[in-house]
């Protein structure tokens, strides 16, 4: 899972650091830091509890990623690529 | 498009004992998304009142379009400086903010925690080695509150009373008491900066008379604007907030029985008290002309955006009438929305976090207290008078 970050919109509420700090990083004035999040498997729950807790929508869960990754798992579950 | 509805005067909004005021303007949302209410601030000016929170995160974001410099303190004394950085608009008003927020960052509360976490204690088990019954407001929620704030600011704790008295001639008083409080205030800012200018100390008001922006020294108008909000903003809110919390829980024995079973629970359940029982009301002033979800906003118009009303959207949260302590995604607006998100709310949360995990581990099953009734009231900060709570 990967979560866009929308600095520009970040107000500095650290909603979601109260959740994963581990996966947020905030700068000095408490406002997070610039760059999108790859999300390791086991922080995903913590980390959609953060990305969804932010006020101002600064957050989004980008599940694309993931959703090719099942089709392609899925796929290959069915004996390989639909060709 | 025109409701007869105000947060100071329409019913269950002045002293209301066993009031309910958040519950009394949840019926905003009966109506249209924005309604005029011709007496909706405290010198009796309408105000456009928004009721939906996508509506208000526009609002509070579009800083082009809706000011937050309405001068509210100085104009109570006929003066024209605004509090800073609430009254000031994007570019000056950030600035401001990265010169303040470090002071009040995340990780800054965090530093701050076992003094204000000791203070919570030394109160509560004083309360509970004298009786077993008090007044929530005035033996712990103020004292705790305001000594927090006057420790930040590095002021004595013996001038507390005489501090929530201005508190509270300023946000609940009417007319000369309340202009006569917001002189007081602004006189002792003014002191304390002139003091802190001749013996700097490691406090607050030193860090704000030293410090530089753009490279340059502030002006004493921007020292007082800075001084005057923080002493304002710290003063009851906080305070308040304990106050709804407990008298909640006080009703609620199920929910008293589930936070003192898993404590764990508390910080989430304070993010749902905080969006049932939010206090504040923003105000914002148009700049120009503007047609908003069919209402024709004039430049001047005063913008209502409250956050005890968006917190109560059902287009925003499920069964919003309803507390639910195991609540998640909870994005309320407490703290407002956009640039002007309260600077002070990391340490807020933290200080009513500390306060229901101290309080629920140290004062067996409370209530409210029989033949006694908790006064509420409405306006621009809604509050909670008294709250005797009994657990004998």
């Amino acid at each position: 899972m990967r979560i866009i970050v929308h600095r520009d919109k970040c107000q500095g509420h650290a909603r979601c650091w109260a959740h994963a700090p581990d996966v947020f990083k905030l700068d000095d004035e408490g406002y997070i830091l610039p760059g999108d999040i790859e999300v390791a498997e086991r922080d995903e729950l913590l980390a959609t509890r953060g990305a969804r807790s932010c006020p101002e929508r600064a957050l989004e869960i980008d599940r694309a990623f993931d959703a090719l990754l099942d089709r392609f798992l899925f796929n290959q579950a069915c004996g390989g690529f639909n060709t | 498009m025109v409701r007869d509805f105000s947060l100071f005067t329409s019913p269950g909004m002045g002293p209301t004992p066993d009031g309910d005021p958040h519950a009394a303007v949840a019926c905003a949302h009966d109506a249209l998304p924005i309604f005029y209410s011709p007496n909706n601030t405290r010198d009796g000016r309408g105000t456009w009142v928004i009721t939906r929170a996508k509506d208000q995160r526009r609002v509070l974001h579009d800083t082009a379009t809706f000011s937050s410099h309405r001068s509210i303190f100085a104009s109570a004394l006929g003066e024209n400086w605004p509090m800073i950085p609430l009254e000031l608009d994007p570019p000056a008003h950030g600035v401001f903010r990265s010169l303040l927020n470090p002071l009040l960052s995340p990780k800054r509360v965090m530093v701050l925690e076992p003094a204000i976490r000791e203070r919570a204690i030394v109160l509560i088990d004083g309360i509970s080695a004298a009786s077993t019954s008090c007044d929530v407001m005035k033996d712990f929620a103020f004292p705790f509150a305001v000594s927090i704030f006057l420790h930040f600011l590095g002021l004595p704790d013996e001038r507390l009373d005489t501090f929530v008295g201005w508190g509270k001639d300023l946000l609940h008083g009417e007319g000369v008491k309340r202009t006569a409080a917001a002189r007081t205030i602004v006189a002792f800012i003014d002191d304390l900066a002139a003091e802190r200018r001749k013996e700097p100390t490691d406090d607050f008001m030193t860090f704000v008379v030293e410090a530089k922006v753009d490279g340059r020294p502030l002006t004493d108008e921007e020292v007082r604007g800075i001084g005057v909000l923080v002493f304002v903003a710290g003063l009851d809110t906080v305070a308040t907030a304990i106050g709804f919390d407990l008298a909640y829980l006080a009703r609620n024995p199920k929910d008293q029985q589930l936070l003192r079973r898993e404590p764990d629970r508390i910080g989430l359940a304070a993010e749902e008290l905080l969006r049932a029982y939010s206090t504040v009301q923003m105000i914002r002033v148009a700049k120009k002309d503007i047609d908003f979800e069919g209402a024709p906003i004039r430049k001047g118009d005063y913008i209502s955006c409250a956050t005890m009303i968006a917190n109560r959207d059902p287009a925003e949260f499920e069964n919003p009438n309803t507390i639910d302590l195991a609540r998640e995604d909870n994005r309320h607006t407490a703290f407002a929305y956009g640039p002007h998100r309260c600077l002070g709310s990391h340490l807020a949360r933290r200080e009513i976090v500390i306060a229901l995990e101290e309080w629920l581990s140290r004062i067996p099953d409370f209530r409210i207290k029989e033949d006694t009734v908790p006064i509420t009231y409405g306006g621009h900060v809604f509050g909670i008078e008294n709250l005797i709570l009994d657990w004998s």
